[in-house]
């Protein structure tokens, strides 16, 4: 607990930096944002009490808008997200095979069902992100591109991200 | 009592959603952006350090670029001050050309170009003037060159485009002057001490003057036309033989700050000289 603790908390800082330092400068041909630090809360263990969830979120979110200085607006999809994220994984799970991994990686899920659960999440947090952005300004088409967009940039770098973060210790035993 | 605290703890994921939710829209929808707050910014303390990393870090990637920029930024500047400077060139040339017809019915049978010096020097014993013009402007050697001031020298060389002057400031140099208002005249020669003054020698002992008077040219050289300033009397002593004076003379030319000058050409040099040459043979 204490390690995967310490391990968590320099994968935030981590994503958190890539997010401000890197990928908040990215606008790919005008309306693709990459939002990689969701990937945090992708990865957040699914043993993770709610409570904690929702906690780790807020802050990540908190965090990110502080940078990016949008008070507010990543640390409200943040949590709602953190919220849908057991949810959403349910609805994929077929009712018989109660066996699921503790930390949703590609390794652990499987492929099929980790690009199911990644990309659902970052569709619902793009959606979000931008439907609040639009509460201050409003415009239908330019909104679906933008989520659409973003969603598929975000989803692939994820991936990426994934396929670089070394397999847990317990599953190669 | 005992019903609510249930309730809270079955619920408490709900509320700590709702109470981070809640906090997250008093945020969005209750921060001014104008007057956002210095810890919800990126103007606190960590972000503001992060960011500066960064820019140390990514400053460098764009250097190339902004060489880029700036060199050719640079050399459009340059292109604007050069053509500034001819323009200016163009009008100071203007300027004297109004000054000289407007000051002087001297200079008949003369006529003259405006040319730039852009080389001089003062502190050397042989001095020369370089000038901006050449042949191609009608600029040949034995012509007298004129500053606003007085005498300045006499072209030596001359190229398509260039030509050397020697000053007043040079020993090789005499120059046929005269007080002005009297008939008799003495050679000026610079002796290579101060670059302010230069020396009339073999001036007739029976010539009146006074510290103060005014030397010109005589007009007996060809070179220059009779009646151009060339400085005042500053102080005058006797020479070894005793028949004649020798007079330190004031140069009205200040020969450090030479900038426009004028190249008198005489139409009639050539024939005179010719005519001269002839006479003595």
């Amino acid at each position: 607990m204490n390690a995967s603790f310490i391990r968590f908390f320099f994968l935030s800082l981590l994503m958190v930096l890539l997010q401000v330092v890197v990928f908040n400068h990215i606008h790919l041909f005008g309306i693709a944002i990459p939002l990689v630090f969701i990937y945090v809360i992708m990865k957040l263990p699914l043993s993770l009490s709610t409570v904690w969830v929702l906690t780790v979120s807020f802050l990540l979110g908190l965090a990110v808008d502080i940078f990016s200085n949008t008070p507010g607006m990543n640390a409200l999809a943040c949590t709602i997200l953190a919220f849908v994220r057991r949810p959403v994984l349910s609805l994929y799970l077929q009712h018989g095979s109660d066996y699921v991994a503790d930390e949703p990686s590609m390794r652990s899920f499987g492929m099929g069902l980790f690009v199911r659960y990644a990309l659902s999440l970052t569709l619902i947090y793009c959606l979000l992100l931008f439907v609040i952005e639009s509460f201050f300004m409003f415009d239908a088409l330019y909104l679906v591109l933008r989520v659409v967009c973003s969603t598929l940039l975000t989803f692939i770098l994820i991936l990426c991200f994934d396929s670089l973060s070394p397999g847990r210790r317990e599953k190669r035993l | 009592m005992r019903n609510l605290l249930d309730f809270l703890i079955k619920h408490h994921a709900w509320i700590f959603f709702i109470v981070y939710v809640a906090i997250a829209c008093i945020l969005l929808f209750y921060s001014n952006p104008y007057q956002q707050s210095i810890y919800f910014g990126s103007a606190n303390e960590v972000s503001a350090k992060v960011y500066e990393t960064t820019d140390k870090i990514t400053g460098y990637f764009g250097l190339r670029e902004a060489n880029r920029v700036l060199s050719q930024r640079n050399g459009e500047l340059e292109m604007e001050v050069l053509q500034l400077r001819r323009r200016l060139q163009k009008y100071s040339y203007e300027l004297a050309m109004d000054t000289l017809t407007a000051a002087d019915s001297v200079l008949c049978p003369y006529s003259f170009v405006v040319a730039q010096v852009i080389n001089n020097s003062v502190s050397r014993l042989n001095n020369y003037i370089t000038l901006d013009k050449g042949t191609a402007d009608g600029v040949c050697p034995e012509m007298g060159v004129v500053g606003l001031n007085g005498v300045v020298g006499i072209v030596t060389v001359a190229n398509e485009h260039n030509a050397v002057a020697i000053s007043v400031l040079n020993p090789k140099l005499r120059l046929s002057c005269k007080v002005k208002g009297t008939d008799c005249f003495g050679s000026l020669v610079w002796d290579g001490r101060d670059s302010r003054y230069a020396v009339l020698e073999e001036m007739p002992r029976h010539v009146e003057f006074e510290p103060g008077d005014t030397i010109v040219t005589s007009g007996y050289s060809a070179v220059f036309p009779e009646g151009i300033m060339v400085g005042t009397i500053y102080a005058y002593s006797k020479q070894k033989d005793d028949n004649f004076y020798a007079m330190q003379v004031a140069l009205s030319t200040d020969f450090s700050r030479l900038g426009v000058v004028r190249v008198i050409h005489n139409a009639e040099q050539a024939g005179r000289r010719q005519l001269e040459k002839e006479a003595s043979r």
